[in-house]
């Protein structure tokens, strides 16, 4: 049931949704953000701040930006390079800071 | 400090701590309810009062705030105890087997079993980052009173229903009401930003409150543009309503077990793992688990149907149907 950032985040990365999010849940990787989708508690509060709209629901995502639905979800349930662990959700967007990793995804994302 | 002696406590006044305390009330239980935020409603209120809400059995639909203006209006004729902006902070249970909840002010209430509705946590209001030392001398998060900002020039920051809405509800009784908001777009309900742009009130956007001034109360405030430009105008209140963070707060350390970092293990009769201490609402966690108000207005019924037993042996599981015995109150 989350939001889920898309590729106009990518490179751009605002963060007004960050100061947003009533869950801090919205963290920060290199060339993008990522919501985890298990503290998403879907309050759209993070949506119409987005400069890029780069947000959307995981049900009506466009469908050119499908694969981000999974990806959000990826930065949280996989190791990124140079972690030891998955983030998880033990600890809020806040406490972590930036993270300056992306998913395999975003970081082969052609610069536009 | 005084202590409250009541049956049941709900800690959580969102829609299901609201309908808890209905249920409470007709099983002739005493309750008090619990919250941080000073008005009813919880996550509804703060976040969600212009939103139309399609999902409520029998409303095809119903404003956030009506919901919760319902709601308060079911349960009035039980006269429960309104605990408000007061978060929960200590939950203990004594010798003889009650429990003691005390709330941020020192004070606390004593009852026999307790229904925690707390849904996301305990909401806090977003600091100004302008001018936190100014709390309580001119600046505040809430409007609990309209009246006293009668002849004040108010100065209102944020861009959501709240900021809009109170701006235009002290429109008529300030002397001048200023909206500061970071963006050009704004959070709140189209209709409500309408009345908001055709209204005397001086609505500035892309620009903040970079400075909070006055010498014992706040006499001024410095507004800053997004070109770096500078104003300083007169007020003697200024009204913060930036949102809210969520979060689980004191109810970690309340022996009660805890999953997924937010969500209390009930089972079928909404029992936590501690006997006398139910849950319902976004709370609860149990496989099927579905994060709706619907389900969560069932959740509150089985609790308090289940803790009205635990607390008198005598009775029965099932309440009887409202339509059968309405209670003289």
């Amino acid at each position: 049931m989350p939001y889920v950032i898309g590729a106009p985040c990518i490179d751009v990365t605002d963060k007004s949704c960050m100061e947003e999010c009533p869950v801090d849940c919205i963290y920060e990787g290199d060339r993008k953000l990522y919501i985890n989708p298990a503290l998403c508690i879907d309050c759209g509060a993070c949506e119409p701040v987005c400069p890029v709209e780069a947000i959307s629901q995981d049900r009506r995502v466009p469908t050119d930006q499908a694969e981000f639905v999974a990806d959000n979800a990826r930065f949280f349930t996989e190791t990124l390079p140079g972690r030891d662990a998955p983030i998880g959700t033990s600890v809020n967007a806040s406490e972590l800071g930036r993270i300056g990793v992306d998913t395999e995804l975003v970081a082969k994302h052609e610069a536009d | 400090m005084t202590t409250l002696e009541r049956d049941l406590a709900v800690v959580g006044a969102g829609p299901v701590g609201l309908y808890a305390a209905y249920y409470a009330g007709f099983r002739g239980l005493s309750t008090a309810i619990i919250d941080s935020l000073p008005e009813p409603g919880g996550q509804v209120s703060a976040m969600y009062p212009e939103k139309p809400i399609y999902d409520i059995a029998g409303f095809p639909q119903v404003k956030g705030r009506d919901l919760v203006a319902g709601l308060v209006d079911q349960v009035a004729r039980f006269n429960p105890t309104y605990v408000l902006g007061q978060p929960a902070r200590t939950l203990v249970r004594q010798a003889d087997g009650a429990f003691e909840i005390t709330v941020a002010d020192g004070r606390a209430v004593r009852v026999k079993a307790v229904v925690i509705s707390g849904g996301i946590g305990t909401f806090t209001p977003r600091p100004l980052p302008a001018g936190g030392e100014w709390l309580g001398r001119g600046l505040s998060f809430f409007v609990p009173s309209l009246a006293a900002h009668a002849g004040q020039d108010v100065v209102i920051v944020g861009g959501g229903d709240s900021a809009c809405d109170w701006a235009l509800s002290l429109e008529p009784i300030a002397r001048s009401v200023t909206l500061v908001h970071r963006r050009a777009a704004f959070r709140a309900h189209a209709h409500t930003v309408d009345q908001l742009l055709s209204s005397s009130v001086q609505v500035i956007t892309d620009a903040e409150v970079t400075k909070v001034l006055g010498s014992d109360d706040v006499e001024r405030v410095e507004i800053t543009a997004k070109d770096g430009s500078t104003a300083r105008r007169p007020a003697q209140a200024v009204i913060a309503a930036l949102g809210f963070t969520a979060n689980l707060g004191p109810i970690r350390d309340w022996g009660v077990d805890i999953v997924g970092n937010r969500y209390i293990p009930v089972d079928t009769t909404m029992a936590t793992n501690v006997p006398g201490v139910y849950a319902a609402g976004d709370i609860t966690d149990y496989r099927g688990k579905v994060r709706l108000i619907a389900v969560g207005f069932g959740e509150a019924a089985i609790a308090v149907n289940n803790a009205a037993v635990l607390i008198n042996p005598d009775e029965q599981l099932f309440p009887g149907h409202s339509s059968d015995a309405v209670p003289a109150a």
